[in-house]
């Protein structure tokens, strides 16, 4: 009788064919494409200030950040699916978010700088512009699930749209596929 | 329309209701088996941590769906919120068939002695309706070594010198430490603690047909890959099948409890997977649908007997909400403690179960299970950046770097925490939801300090060179350890069902889930919830066999 498991010969199997097609991928693949598939949710506009705000939230280092591993396709597919209810939030904030930084700095978010952004979203986060408010939503809380959200594109499974070829798990130095183990084995 | 009538509906089939559904098929009885959700299988979810039953912040893959489900949660000012499956605060468990039994971490704790008299250990607390089970240990104790047995446990009590009494030793080898666990066993060694393996629902030997655990990272919140951890799923449901008295019927939603003009429940009403409402027939109905869905069931079920909900008689339906106050103490290490061998969760004490000078029951302390990486993007160090470069860094850093000790602190059940249902919400099928309100005693967060603080001493005598406690909040508990609301008792005034689960004044109306805890042990609750499976089935096979067809 099936109970919804795969045998473990199964399971074998399907790692070794997983480990084919997700371990053989280099760093560059990520950033160097320039296709793209286009946004369903967000205008490119909209893209951009959160391709801004993934890399501020996960900077690019000897790893990628989190515009190359797909957080911006993450939140893309998600507003249309299961965060479809944060949709109006960002529809309402991103812009908020990149216009008011001219008061500031003097230029739309995504035309600041990193240090400057980084400054601007560490204000955004203490809830220094909480006097103003986007729409019905206060900035901090905004910043905050977009940090959220950028986290959930990064670290989670690829399935959703974001963690590009497990980009994250090869930071972690995890395995994609988990071979058979035993405590105390080295 | 209505079905052909059974001996026995099963409403629910995780770890209570699965039990039962097995011991009654194959004891002769025809049995239909409710489930509200269908199979969850690793290859659909695989590694998917974002819908996992641990941290699931997209949706919940083990169901319920966030479309047709929805709670209502009460804060501390009485504030009313709507809440989906996949917040927090809906306390959510699993909707597939095995239920919680199929992502859990698998911990087989059998409650102590201390843990079935709480009154007489502890007397009286201030607010609390803290009281002793109407059965004992010894009791309970034939039913968890057949849970044991017949479902698959590896453990071995002969490191822990506060187990408590058994006649026979687990049925499979206890699990080796990990490296993590090799660091924490040693140093509770050094502190006097009793560190021992803890026992785990899981095959560390082929044990039941399916093959040993293979200790991937992805184990608690998933299907195992390879059907090493053993739920009702993998065990009693498929031999209750074979049985042939035994029909799963899946994706089928059950609404009322039904009764006729002399007070004799004669089945259910449910709606079926193309949401067609249905009845079934049954001389005998037993509930197990989980401590919220089991009470909201039984108030969504009124009649001219029981104006205020089937068994409700003096409003004790739904009250004494509890889970665990969790609570324990992170640890992060200058060198690397991690080496990938799942599911992490390994070592425990139980020294401070129970015997604690000043302190009213307790908690096992264990490691904790292997946190993955966006559960693990919220678990830094208190005092360093939630996001930027150095949160990058740090993640890499002290994934392989962190520990985590944590207790299920025994809660004193009170009567404000509670399930009710709704007045103006209900779900996709238009019955009445879950209202959920309550918090926990100034006594359960006592005890968490006290647990925390023996944590804590654990993580400094493994070299941990940062240290931060865990407390937890003072709002309800419940979630996946959620039990108390259907209590057991010899006072029909002061509990829902007698000490066989049969709901007073209803001679073929049981309940076999955690619903039945008069309280929730300082241990994980499933083994115990198995076991009670068993004691109630026991009870109407009995029955049965005397010749006692219910009535019907």
């Amino acid at each position: 009788m099936s109970t919804g498991d795969v045998s473990r010969r199964d399971f074998l199997k399907l790692s070794a064919i997983w480990a084919g097609s997700a371990w053989i991928v280099g760093f560059t693949t990520a950033s160097s494409s320039n296709h793209r598939e286009p946004y369903r949710t967000l205008t490119d506009e909209e893209a951009a200030i959160i391709d801004a705000l993934a890399d501020q939230i996960i900077p690019p280092d000897e790893y990628p950040g989190g515009k190359d591993a797909g957080v911006t396709h993450f939140v893309d597919q998600q507003l249309g699916g299961y965060l479809k209810g944060f949709a109006s939030e960002y529809k309402t904030c991103l812009p908020a978010l990149n216009n008011d930084a001219e008061s500031r700095f003097g230029k739309p978010f995504i035309h600041l700088d990193e240090r400057e952004q980084y400054s601007y979203l560490s204000e955004l986060e203490s809830g220094q512009f909480d006097n103003t408010s986007w729409g019905p939503y206060r900035p901090s809380s905004f910043f905050n699930i977009v940090r959220h959200h950028c986290m959930m594109g990064f670290y989670g499974s690829p399935v959703h749209g974001g963690n590009k070829e497990y980009i994250s798990y090869q930071m972690l130095g995890l395995s994609v596929v988990q071979e058979p183990k035993r405590p105390g084995a080295p | 329309m209505a079905n052909t009538k059974v001996d026995a509906i099963i409403v629910g089939s995780g770890a209570g209701g699965g039990v039962v559904a097995k011991e009654l098929a194959v004891a002769g009885l025809s049995v239909v088996l409710f489930e509200r959700g269908g199979w969850a299988r690793y290859s659909e979810h695989r590694d998917d941590e974002l819908t996992a039953q641990r941290s699931f912040p997209l949706h919940c893959y083990f169901g319920p769906d966030n479309e047709r489900y929805r709670r209502v949660a009460v804060d501390h000012d009485g504030n009313e919120r709507i809440v989906l499956p996949n917040d927090w605060a809906y306390h959510n468990n699993a909707a597939c068939v095995g239920s919680g039994t199929v992502c859990y971490g698998g911990m087989a704790w059998r409650f102590m002695e201390e843990d079935f008299k709480m009154k007489t250990v502890y007397g009286s607390v201030e607010g609390s309706t803290l009281d002793d089970w109407p059965i004992s240990y010894h009791d309970l104790e034939p039913y968890y070594e057949k849970a044991e047995w017949e479902i698959g446990v590896a453990g071995n009590d002969s490191l822990n010198p506060f187990a408590p009494p058994r006649k026979r030793p687990h049925p499979m080898p206890a699990f080796e430490h990990n490296k993590e666990g090799r660091i924490l066993e040693n140093a509770a060694r050094e502190i006097g603690y009793h560190p021992f393996s803890i026992p785990m629902l899981r095959n560390s030997i082929p044990y039941g047909d399916r093959p040993e655990c293979i200790h991937v990272r992805n184990c608690v919140g998933f299907v195992c890959p390879v059907g090493a951890k053993n739920g009702t799923h993998n065990t009693v449901i498929p031999t209750a099948i074979r049985s042939g008295n035994c029909e799963l019927r899946t994706d089928c939603q059950v609404t009322e409890i039904l009764i006729n003009d002399r007070g004799r429940v004669t089945g259910v009403s449910y709606f079926d997977q193309n949401d067609q409402k249905k009845e079934q027939h049954a001389r005998i109905v037993i509930l197990a649908a989980s401590a919220t869905e089991t009470p909201r069931l039984m108030l969504n079920s009124a009649s001219r007997f029981f104006p205020d909900g089937i068994g409700n008689r003096n409003d004790w339906v739904g009250r004494n909400l509890q889970g665990h106050a969790y609570c324990g103490a992170d640890g992060l290490f200058d060198k690397d403690i991690y080496d990938d061998v799942g599911p992490g969760a390994s070592v425990a004490v139980s020294d401070f179960a129970h015997n604690n000078p000043g302190v009213i029951g307790g908690a096992v302390l264990c490691n904790e299970f292997i946190r993955l990486p966006y559960a693990f993007t919220g678990a830094h160090p208190p005092n360093t950046p939630s996001w930027g470069k150095e949160h990058k860094k740090n993640q890499r850093t002290y994934f392989h770097r962190t520990a985590s000790l944590r207790g299920p602190v025994q809660e004193m059940p009170n009567f404000e925490s509670r399930v009710e249902v709704s007045q103006n919400v209900r779900d996709h099928w238009g019955v009445p939801v879950a209202k959920i309100s309550g918090f926990k005693l100034d006594e359960d967060i006592r005890t968490a300090h006290f647990i925390a603080d023996k944590a804590e001493k654990w993580m400094e005598a493994a070299g941990a060179v940062k240290i931060w406690r865990n407390i937890p909040d003072t709002g309800v508990s419940g979630s996946q350890h959620q039990s108390g609301t259907c209590r057991m008792g010899n006072d029909p005034k002061t509990s829902v069902t007698d000490k066989y689960g049969r709901v007073h004044d209803i001679d073929n109306l049981f309940i076999a889930d955690g619903s039945l805890h008069v309280t929730n042990g300082a241990f994980n609750p499933v083994l115990t919830i198995m076991a009670l499976g068993y004691w109630v089935s026991d009870y109407i096979i009995k029955e049965w066999e005397h010749g006692n067809r219910f009535g019907g």
